[in-house]
């Protein structure tokens, strides 16, 4: 979608004879998707003027954190051209398990090493079975989205845990930068991150070469394989770090925490102007895509609309960004 | 060697006939729940099993993953299992028709727990649920002076899905509890997911957009759970009053934590041990009762620890 942004340039250099992009032009999606979210504050903020104060802010950052940290995950996944449908599942599970872990005694750190192993484990099963077992990824992270939230069960029997370690709430809520709590700490360390990766170093420019068309990228040396099977950990990694996070807040594990958030971190990095098919996607992008669905929902819900009517608002929410951008490259 | 041989084959045939006897005499309970990833669905699952080992009854479960197909296609795996007897939870009340239509004809006794049969049906053994009505009258009363008691009449509602019935009935005695009691619902939330997350979420929502509610009624446990989080992060525990339906471990240690101010405990695990003993009931030509709306109980802070609450969570949550 944003073909400005995601230029194939596989091997890194920069051609000094091209005129360097604006920043408009390359983050003209990311834009129209602040401007759009801009809108539906003021619209909402209408009905309702708390929706404009600080304190909303809070409540929407709060809500959006795991779902930023999910969509950028996945969205080196769908970049690539894949898919990712256990990252709901490996979410809970990891809760699940982080919490199993600190009621018999782990510490919280140690409880989230644990956890976090769950998000490498089913990323490296899923890496693995699309590379090397050549097998849909579709149909790979299917199984894997069945199995891990099967596990999210059995591990307590279904019953959901409070979390034992007295600390723990720190992870989520306290603040390792003076003023700045950890969620959107985190939130920036890796839309920063992942933004710099993806924009200025080769690896990063990997993946949209695999996207674009794998086999060209094997003819340019790009290690198609392996690129793909680190989408895939990194994918389920952060799925299983926004589960860590979602923890520490609520300080509950639940088997079906995560069950929604597939689906809407699909769409966050669909609205945030990534393509299914793959070769396109910003960081940016999806972090925008996250809060948008988390600003109609926190919308919905000032206004007093039945919630029900979210997931319709939203799906509006993706056509319109998706025509929007369609039209604006013609 | 004769009489040898002929006493070991009376004895072998005496043995094969005693164990058919006792096969047949002992009976297997089915529990049909609609979803066991609910904490509720498995505590009900544990009356029944109480119940069943206590009667002596096999007893075998099965889920209907919210599906009013699965739940038809696990009556019918049930019958052809030869269970005697089922109690489900069922999807929803409209699912319900179908389903007892098919094991009246197979003769098999149903008792229904947390949720009941569709209005005016009457094939069924037994309803084994929570007085919603007299409940959500309860429920917005206390919530309601407690809002009083901190200057205020507005409260706001995290509520269950309004297409069940019990949350419609829950809904209409609360209504009628805030309106005979001089509050006013201002705002009333709906959930799709019954996880805590959403309902933290929802509860920051409803509080950003009404500042001046005074007390939360959670419609569900884990309401409860969400309201009491969203206070504690906004450093407001206590001064907006929670009061919950249902009742947890977590719960009840937010209310001993001074978070949330009442739970209105529905008994899951009574529910399933009353419900196998009507179907057992049944199976025994013994009178049953059809329609048993069972109130549920307040307990508060202060009375947590008594042996009367004790005995009410009993009947809520397994104890081991």
């Amino acid at each position: 979608m944003n073909s400005t942004s995601n230029t194939l340039d596989t091997n890194g250099t920069t051609d000094t004879r091209a005129k360097p992009p604006s920043v408009l032009s390359t983050y003209r999606t990311e834009l129209a998707i602040a401007g759009a979210i801009i809108v539906i504050m003021l619209g909402v903020g209408a009905f309702v003027p708390a929706a404009l104060s600080l304190g909303n802010f809070a409540n929407i950052a709060q809500a959006a954190a795991p779902l930023v940290i999910m969509a950028l995950g996945i969205l080196l996944v769908i970049i690539t051209g894949g898919i990712d449908l256990s990252v709901g599942s490996v979410f809970s599970l990891t809760g699940m398990v982080a919490a199993s872990a600190m009621a018999n005694g782990v510490d919280g750190f140690t409880a989230s090493l644990i956890g976090l192993g769950v998000g490498v484990v089913f990323g490296a099963i899923n890496g693995a079975l699309v590379t090397l077992a050549g097998l849909a990824p579709f149909v790979v992270t299917l199984i894997t989205y069945a199995v891990a939230g099967s596990l999210a069960f059995i591990v307590t029997n279904g019953r959901s845990v409070g979390v034992a370690a007295p600390n723990y709430w720190l992870f989520n809520s306290g603040s390792l930068v003076p003023g700045i709590a950890n969620y959107v700490l985190f939130c920036i360390i890796f839309l920063i991150c992942l933004e710099f990766v993806l924009r200025k170093v080769t690896f990063g420019r990997w993946f949209y070469a695999v996207g674009s068309s794998s086999t060209a990228a094997h003819l340019l040396g790009v290690p198609v394989k392996r690129t793909r099977f680190a989408a895939y950990v990194f994918s389920s990694t952060m799925a299983s770090f926004a589960g860590l996070l979602t923890l520490s807040y609520i300080l509950n594990a639940e088997s079906t925490s995560g069950a929604s958030l597939m689906l809407q971190a699909i769409a966050a990095v669909v609205i945030g102007g990534a393509s299914l098919f793959g070769g396109t996607g910003s960081a940016v992008g999806a972090v925008l895509g996250a809060l948008m669905i988390t600003v109609i929902q926190n919308g919905v819900n000032l206004i007093g609309i039945n919630s029900f009517w979210q997931g319709s608002v939203t799906g509006l929410a993706i056509l319109v960004a998706v025509l929007i951008d369609r039209f604006s490259q013609k | 060697m004769m009489i040898f041989k002929k006493a070991i084959l009376a004895a072998s045939l005496l043995a094969v006939a005693t164990g058919m006897a006792h096969a047949e005499d002992k009976k297997t309970v089915a529990y049909i729940a609609p979803s066991l990833d609910i904490d509720y669905w498995q505590w009900v699952a544990r009356g029944v099993q109480q119940k069943a080992e206590e009667l002596g009854m096999e007893y075998v479960e099965y889920t209907s993953e919210n599906s009013p197909a699965k739940q038809m296609d696990n009556a019918r795996v049930a019958v052809t299992r030869g269970v005697d007897a089922i109690v489900i939870g069922p999807v929803s009340s409209t699912s319900t028709p179908p389903f007892l239509n098919y094991l009246e004809k197979e003769g098999i006794p149903v008792a229904f727990t947390g949720i009941g049969p569709q209005p005016g049906l009457t094939n069924y053994t037994s309803a084994v649920t929570a007085n919603n009505y007299e409940t959500g009258i309860a429920q917005g009363k206390f919530t309601c002076e407690l809002a009083k008691e901190r200057g205020g009449n507005k409260v706001g509602m995290l509520s269950l899905p309004q297409d069940r019935e019990n949350a419609q009935k829950y809904l209409k005695g609360a209504e009628e509890a805030f309106a005979d009691n001089g509050c006013e619902l201002v705002q009333m939330l709906e959930t799709k997911g019954l996880t805590i997350n959403e309902a933290v979420t929802q509860a920051n929502d409803l509080l950003t957009a009404n500042p001046d509610v005074k007390a939360i009624y959670g419609m569900y446990d884990q309401a409860g759970t969400g309201a009491a989080k969203a206070l504690e992060t906004r450093g407001m525990t206590g001064q907006v009053a929670v009061t919950v339906a249902d009742g947890s471990p977590t719960t009840i240690q937010l209310m001993k934590d001074g978070a949330i101010q009442g739970i209105f405990f529905q008994e899951a695990v009574g529910q399933g041990i009353d419900a196998t003993e009507q179907v057992y009931k049944s199976l025994n030509g013994e009178e049953t009762t059809q329609d048993m709306a069972l109130l549920m109980p307040l307990v508060t802070a202060d009375k947590i620890d008594s042996d009367e609450a004790k005995a009410v969570i009993a009947r809520v949550f397994p104890q081991d």
